[in-house]
């Protein structure tokens, strides 16, 4: 996808697609240390959305607050309408909404079958039934993520590509409809690169929404949708990468350069 | 001499049981436990109390034992929800601490430091195991329904769930485990099986008293799992069979003064166990339960 086209995916969400995340005026205060400031942003339907910005940004705070993992200090996350603030992560993640780890956080002693099967087995019972549906879905994630051969491999004696993909392959089986992805790019080589954007571009496609954490500006104009740009826990900017990224302001924060 | 070994094999089963529950909180949801021979002391004195004031059967021993084992085990539930690591082994030193403290002086239903004398052997079905023997059987019996019970568990959905909890929590959380009701769950699991080998040992014994139920023994099964390989199916009856025998095993070299047998026994204990984590930390049966160094 050139430039051009991800001007038009841009504004193509702003009037067609459907709401459904809403982050309204939100705060998240450590102690004296305002991380996240009044932030409102949406994530419409089928949407790829960046966030980009320096290192303590607030990015991932953003994500945990999303999550579940923290909860605001003030302010309103709603997802499909339901307001999200204080329920527990586990309940949020079985709304649809999943997450990947920037330290991937993998089951690093179990196989790479058993860390896709597990994230499908919801119950906390003692057993659950459904194994040959599960099976099936696992086996079609591992051959989308080129992990089939690696099944019976623990997740911690994979090379670090693979993990990446291990990571991925994850929150596909996880049936989310709205994807977190923090530096899910990063240290790819090429080939791994492109299998990894044409996977996202495919489930964009079948519906799901994704929202990126990515450093890398080349992944941001690749992938990207629309660009959400943030600073010291403030949100400065939202819009097409195109936008966001020939913006000098911007780019000056983001490249270090705030004289 | 069969009566020997066969006392040796029936207290074999009975830490074999033990180990393989520890190993199931232990090496599967990373719950490091100093307290488990507390479960196994409640299964004990449970069965003790019913089979002299209640009933000697068998089956209603177990039951209750297991019962309020795995009811009494939210006290050991309620700390590892909300520590890991170090911190809840100093947590459960001191429910090991407290449990001891309870069977020494709750003289009106353990029996005190004399504890309790006399129990029968159990009734099943109308079949009392007084033979040495027979008992053997049912605790072969009992090690292996337990093994099996182990087995279904920790190869199905509830073992990876407890294992993706171990390995990251909060990835676990993230899609979408109810990491505090399968903790609960599974330390439930866990301590009512431990009573089970409890109810053997007292009806095998036929005297039980706090002696048993030590902080040593629960060290001692805690050796058993990490000799054997934690976090692995087989390794908590390898580090069992090892550690169970080895003292017998040492009275039958000939060259070894008697009197010296004891300290020559701890020397032994020591050095294996120190070679072994040097040489296999995975334990006997391990693979998995080591990381990968690089």
């Amino acid at each position: 996808m050139n430039i051009e086209q991800a001007t038009q995916a841009g504004d193509r969400f702003t009037t067609q697609q459907k709401i459904l995340l809403q982050i309204r005026g939100v705060n998240k205060n450590f102690g004296g240390l305002q991380a996240i400031s009044d932030v409102t942003l949406d994530l419409p339907a089928g949407v790829i959305t960046t966030l980009v910005g320096p290192n303590g940004a607030g990015k991932t705070t953003l994500f945990n607050l999303i999550t579940g993992h923290l909860v605001p200090t003030s302010g309103s996350v709603h997802w499909l309408g339901q307001l999200l603030n204080g329920i527990e992560p586990w309940k949020i993640a079985r709304m649809g909404i999943a997450r990947t780890f920037q330290d991937l956080r993998l089951f690093s002693q179990m196989t790479v079958e058993e860390n896709v099967m597990t994230v499908m087995e919801r119950s906390s019972w003692l057993w659950q039934s459904g194994r040959a549906a599960v099976e099936k879905r696992v086996t079609e994630v591992l051959h989308e993520t080129a992990l089939i051969d690696k099944r019976k491999e623990r997740a911690v004696d994979l090379a670090y590509a693979e993990r990446k993909f291990l990571s991925l392959a994850r929150i596909m089986a996880s049936e989310a409809k709205l994807w977190l992805l923090d530096e899910p790019a990063s240290g790819l080589d090429p080939r791994s690169f492109d299998r990894f954007v044409t996977l996202l571009r495919d489930y964009a496609s079948r519906g799901i929404t994704i929202c990126i954490i990515e450093h890398n500006l080349d992944i941001v104009i690749q992938l990207s949708d629309r660009v959400a740009f943030l600073d010291q826990g403030k949100l400065l900017a939202q819009g097409s990468s195109q936008d966001i990224l020939k913006d000098p302001h911007l780019a000056a924060i983001y490249f270090g350069d705030h004289a | 001499m069969i009566a020997y070994l066969q006392n040796i094999a029936v207290l074999f089963c009975i830490n074999a049981i033990l180990a393989l529950t520890l190993n199931f909180i232990m090496g599967y949801a990373g719950i490091y436990s100093l307290a488990h021979t507390i479960f196994f002391g409640i299964g004990a004195y449970t069965a003790a109390y019913l089979a002299l004031h209640v009933t000697d059967s068998l089956l209603v021993c177990m039951f209750a034992a297991a019962s309020l084992s795995a009811v009494i085990s939210m006290a050991l539930a309620l700390p590892a929800l909300r520590v890991r690591g170090e911190y809840f082994v100093a947590a459960s030193l001191g429910l090991q601490v407290i449990g001891v403290t309870i069977f020494a002086e709750w003289k009106s239903v353990t029996g005190g430091l004399g504890g309790m004398i006399g129990i029968p052997r159990p009734n099943l079905f109308g079949y009392v195991f007084n033979d040495d023997s027979a008992f053997l059987g049912l605790c072969v019996v009992t090690l292996l329904a337990v093994l099996g019970i182990i087995a279904l568990l920790v190869r199905g959905s509830f073992g990876r769930s407890l294992m993706a909890i171990r390995d990251s929590e909060s990835a676990a959380q993230a899609y979408g485990k109810h990491v505090n009701a399968v903790k609960t769950l599974s330390v439930a699991v866990s301590s009512g099986l431990a009573a089970i080998a409890g109810v053997l040992y007292a009806f095998y014994m036929s005297f039980i008293n706090v002696e048993g139920f030590t902080l040593e023994i629960s060290i001692l099964l805690m050796a058993m799992v990490i000799i054997g390989g934690t976090g692995t199916l087989f390794g908590p009856v390898a580090g069992a069979a090892l550690l169970m025998t080895l003292p017998a095993a040492l009275t039958y070299l000939p060259f070894l003064p008697p009197s010296e047998l004891g300290a020559i026994q701890q020397i032994v204990y020591g050095v294996v166990m120190v070679l072994l984590m040097m040489f296999r930390p995975g334990g006997l049966v391990g693979g998995r339960s080591k990381e990968k160094s690089a």
